[in-house]
């Protein structure tokens, strides 16, 4: 299935027609076997709302404007035929919901922490906003070690802790296919950041381990889920595969089910252990997806 | 004529005193460890990955069986989340519900710390006696949602039903007797001789070290950090709770078995100003039938019982499902720390450091 | 000894007439020793059954040994992954016969609700298993159910089941 069907749509509640015969389970057709790259980046920016925001404003004045003058020119036809009048167009409304929620979204930053980082590194931010109270900063990919040195050095920031580092894959973007994000906090003043840098494939930025020695293992995680490399890193190996497995799991073109390296049957009845690789390589995988490239 | 050489041996993945499938390479001389690499990924299930196949919603199934010790405080972290990504408010009488369940599986938690970490040190009678305590704890569990161990107990904007009739007497009934057996165990361990040699001055990790490395809860604040997220960014009803953060200065074995053991006192006495203070009113937010989310996305951290579990989600435009579902496991950060606290100690300190870490592998390899 | 039951015979006092095959089921049926392998959650439910509510001990299999070596009986409790499935195979090969394989939980049987590319489909895919015990995870009281049907399983088991194909081939 390439699309999620909606449940509210009348095509998903007509029910599908009762196969003839014993039911058997579609494994190839189970969503966790499709690869269904996603259209969209979902990267949060205060840039792209606003200008999303003019356009749903221009967008809906142009359609506001073209009513006006159909309805003015249905009123000329009607006069000149000599038929009453159409009603009046009425100005459409925004369907309130009748729910609790308020999707929070990206305002213009106003914290002093975020101002302090703009003007200590320059133009080397490239943007600042608020959203669901969180301060994000996004920075340039080269100037990522300088501005962690920075919050963790200068007095006014101050953020002694790095709680989390770790990566998106964005197939859909253009000019960039990875987002790291570093979130900081501030024990002693209570405050949380979060840092953002945009990584095109092949980039390699440079680790966090020299400022917080806590990032050695998020790093060997985002390489090994994402096959992003870090410079200057202690030990860059696979931390949760295996040293020998092929592919990044966490990107967007991985399967969830794998590539058929977890359908190898290991057993064997009063013997030794079974190549993996041998039983790999004579083609006795449970799956008929194409192998990945060596990488 | 006689040489010294390092001998490199291998404890886990499966071991007795390993919580979980971890296995630690140690290189020794004689019985001091000089070099000691923890590795993981024996419990890789892919959790990540599969939830950004699952909807909002269905994410909750697999937040359980994480850190399974604990599996509500999983579901706190994820519904806060959740909720923090659309917006929503929950009403207050399920903040209440939500908190006393919380601290209830804190106290599981911290039961099963103390039962494995007293097993690997050698004593067997409070493996039986905290293990008994943490039954009643399940029946609780299991008359709120049904189930004992992996509990879902949460939805998104509130809980899906209120307390079940009985709660409260269940609750009553646990909270009169509970500070005796914490007595018990306190009688039992904390002026055994044997214990204290066993435990003071062993697997110290400092407050530079510590705050270094990321390594939260209750091993940041044995080493006399008060950082306690219930009360730096205060979520559920905790702001409403009158409770203490128990910190202590030597930052060794013993100071955090102290700190866990008077963390239990404190869960108890929030859970029984939850009972007193319930508010009434729904226990569910009114919510769409179809959550559909907007380009955002969000990190939300909660004291889990092993320390600051995060929950990062990012949602796309008119997405079912989350775009990305990262987690922010507390035992992953604490492991890191294994190395500075083992390396210059005997092998035996190595198994009540991994014990006062209070690692769970479910979570560190999701 | 075709006497009838009401009228014991003057030996059956004091004496017990059996076949050796009973005998060694019984014994072995009654002091199952398993060997420590928890993985995941099921791990927790089955300390839970050994500690003080449900306790497995007066089965006979309350004694977890560490070692492999002196096991005679294998729980696999938790998810099996690709990392960990060379490990119990050989932790099953060190095994000394005759040895039980429980499979409890989920996961164990087949995958759990973890279809991933990291999670073994079922532990039988890498050892052979005598009794499945499904849920998630399966309370303490299915697992004793679960081992008395193991139980079971040994006590009507035959000398000569487990050879049997080594006697066939033989001829």
């Amino acid at each position: 299935m390439a699309e999620p069907i909606d449940p509210q749509t009348p095509e998903a509640s007509a029910a599908p027609e009762a196969p003839a015969g014993p039911y058997v389970y579609d494994y190839a057709a189970s969503p966790q076997r499709q690869i269904v790259l996603p259209k969209t980046v979902p990267l949060p920016s205060l840039k792209t709302y606003l200008a999303e925001q003019k356009a749903a404003a221009a967008a809906d004045e142009a359609k506001w404007v073209k009513m006006q003058a159909d309805f003015e020119s249905a009123k000329a036809k009607a006069e000149a035929e000599g038929k009453d009048a159409p009603k009046p167009p009425v100005r459409p409304v925004p369907r309130k919901d009748d729910n609790d929620l308020k999707t929070p979204v990206p305002q213009a930053a106003q914290d002093a922490d975020l101002l302090t980082l703009v003007a200590l590194l320059g133009d080397k931010v490239e943007e600042i906003f608020e959203q669901a109270g969180e301060l994000v900063c996004q920075v340039k990919k080269e100037a990522i070690f300088e501005a962690l040195k920075l919050c963790r050095d200068e007095a006014a920031l101050n953020y002694e802790m790095l709680a989390d580092e770790s990566g998106t894959h964005y197939p859909a973007a253009t000019d960039f296919a990875f987002s790291v994000v570093y979130h900081l906090t501030s024990i002693s003043r209570r405050k949380r950041l979060r840092l953002r840098i945009l990584v095109p494939e092949g980039f390699v930025p440079e680790s966090a381990c020299a400022i917080y020695p806590g990032a050695n293992w998020m790093e060997r995680e985002i390489y090994d889920m994402l096959g992003i490399r870090f410079a200057n890193h202690p030990d860059m190996t696979r931390i949760l595969c295996p040293e020998d497995w092929e592919g990044y799991p966490l990107r967007k073109d991985y399967p969830v089910v794998g590539w058929g390296q977890r359908d190898i049957t290991f057993r064997e009845d009063r013997g030794g252990m079974i190549e993996r690789i041998a039983l790999q390589k004579a083609g006795q995988l449970g799956i008929n997806l194409k192998q990945p490239k060596a990488e | 004529m006689f040489k010294n050489e390092e001998m490199e041996i291998n404890l886990g993945p499966q071991h007795p005193s390993t919580h979980g499938v971890l296995r630690v390479k140690l290189r020794l001389d004689g019985e001091t460890i000089t070099h000691c690499q923890p590795m993981i990924g024996y419990l890789h299930r892919g959790v990540e990955k599969i939830c950004e196949n699952q909807t909002f919603f269905q994410g909750q199934v697999w937040t359980d069986r994480m850190d399974y010790c604990s599996a509500v405080a999983n579901n706190l972290g994820w519904a806060e989340a959740n909720e923090k990504l659309f917006g929503i408010t929950v009403p207050r009488r399920a903040q209440y519900i939500r908190t006393m369940l919380n601290e209830f599986n804190r106290l599981a938690s911290h039961l099963i710390w103390l039962a494995t970490h007293a097993l690997d040190i050698g004593a067997m009678t409070v493996f039986l006696y905290a293990f008994r305590e943490r039954e009643d704890i399940l029946d609780m569990n299991e008359a709120f949602c049904g189930s004992r161990l992996t509990t879902t107990a949460f939805r998104i904007g509130g809980l899906r039903e209120d307390l079940p009739p009985g709660f409260e007497k269940m609750v009553k009934v646990f909270l009169a007797k509970f500070p005796s057996c914490l007595e018990e165990y306190e009688n039992l361990l904390s002026e055994n001789r044997i214990w204290k040699k066993r435990t003071v001055g062993v697997a110290k990790l400092s407050a530079e070290d510590a705050i270094a490395l990321g390594v939260t809860g209750p091993v940041l604040r044995a080493a006399g950090v008060p950082y306690d997220i219930r009360k730096a960014f205060p979520y559920a009803a905790y702001a409403e709770m009158d409770f203490e953060v128990p910190t202590r200065t030597e930052a060794d074995t013993y100071a955090r078995y102290l700190v866990r053991m008077e963390e239990m006192r404190q869960s108890a006495r929030i859970i029984q100003q939850c009972m007193d203070g319930m508010p009434e009113g729904p226990v569910m937010a009114k919510l769409p039938k179809i959550l559909r989310s907007e380009v955002n996305e969000v990190y939300h951290a909660t004291e889990a019982p092993k320390g600051e579990l995060g929950y990062y989600l990012i949602g796309e435009k008119g997405g079912l499902n989350p775009y990305r579902f990262h987690v922010r496991a507390p035992g992953f950060i604490n492991l890191q720390s294994l190395p500075k606290m083992a390396e210059g100690g005997l092998i035996a300190d190595i198994v009540a450091a991994i014990g006062t870490l209070d690692i769970v592998l479910g979570e560190i390899d999701r | 000894m075709g006497m009838s039951i009401n009228q014991p015979s003057t030996f059956e006092h004091f004496l017990i007439t059996t076949k050796v095959e009973k005998v060694m089921n019984w014994s072995r049926a009654t002091s199952v020793w398993p060997v420590t392998f928890g993985l995941a959650c099921c791990a927790i439910e089955m300390m839970a059954a050994g500690a003080s509510r449900f306790d497995f001990d007066r089965f006979g299999a309350g004694i977890f040994r560490a070692t492999p070596r002196q096991a005679d009986l294998m729980i696999i409790a938790g998810t099996v992954t690709y990392k960990m499935a060379p490990v119990i195979k050989t932790l099953y090969d060190q095994m000394p016969e005759p040895k039980w394989v429980i499979a409890m939980g989920s996961c164990a049987t087949a995958g759990g609700p973890f279809d991933s590319y990291h999670t073994i489909q079922g532990v039988d895919k890498v050892i052979p298993v005598d009794v499945f015990i499904p849920g998630c995870p399966p309370r303490p009281e299915s697992l004793i159910y679960g081992f008395m049907k193991l139980q079971d399983k040994i006590m009507t088991s035959s000398l000569a089941d487990r050879y049997k194909d080594i006697f066939e081939e033989v001829g």
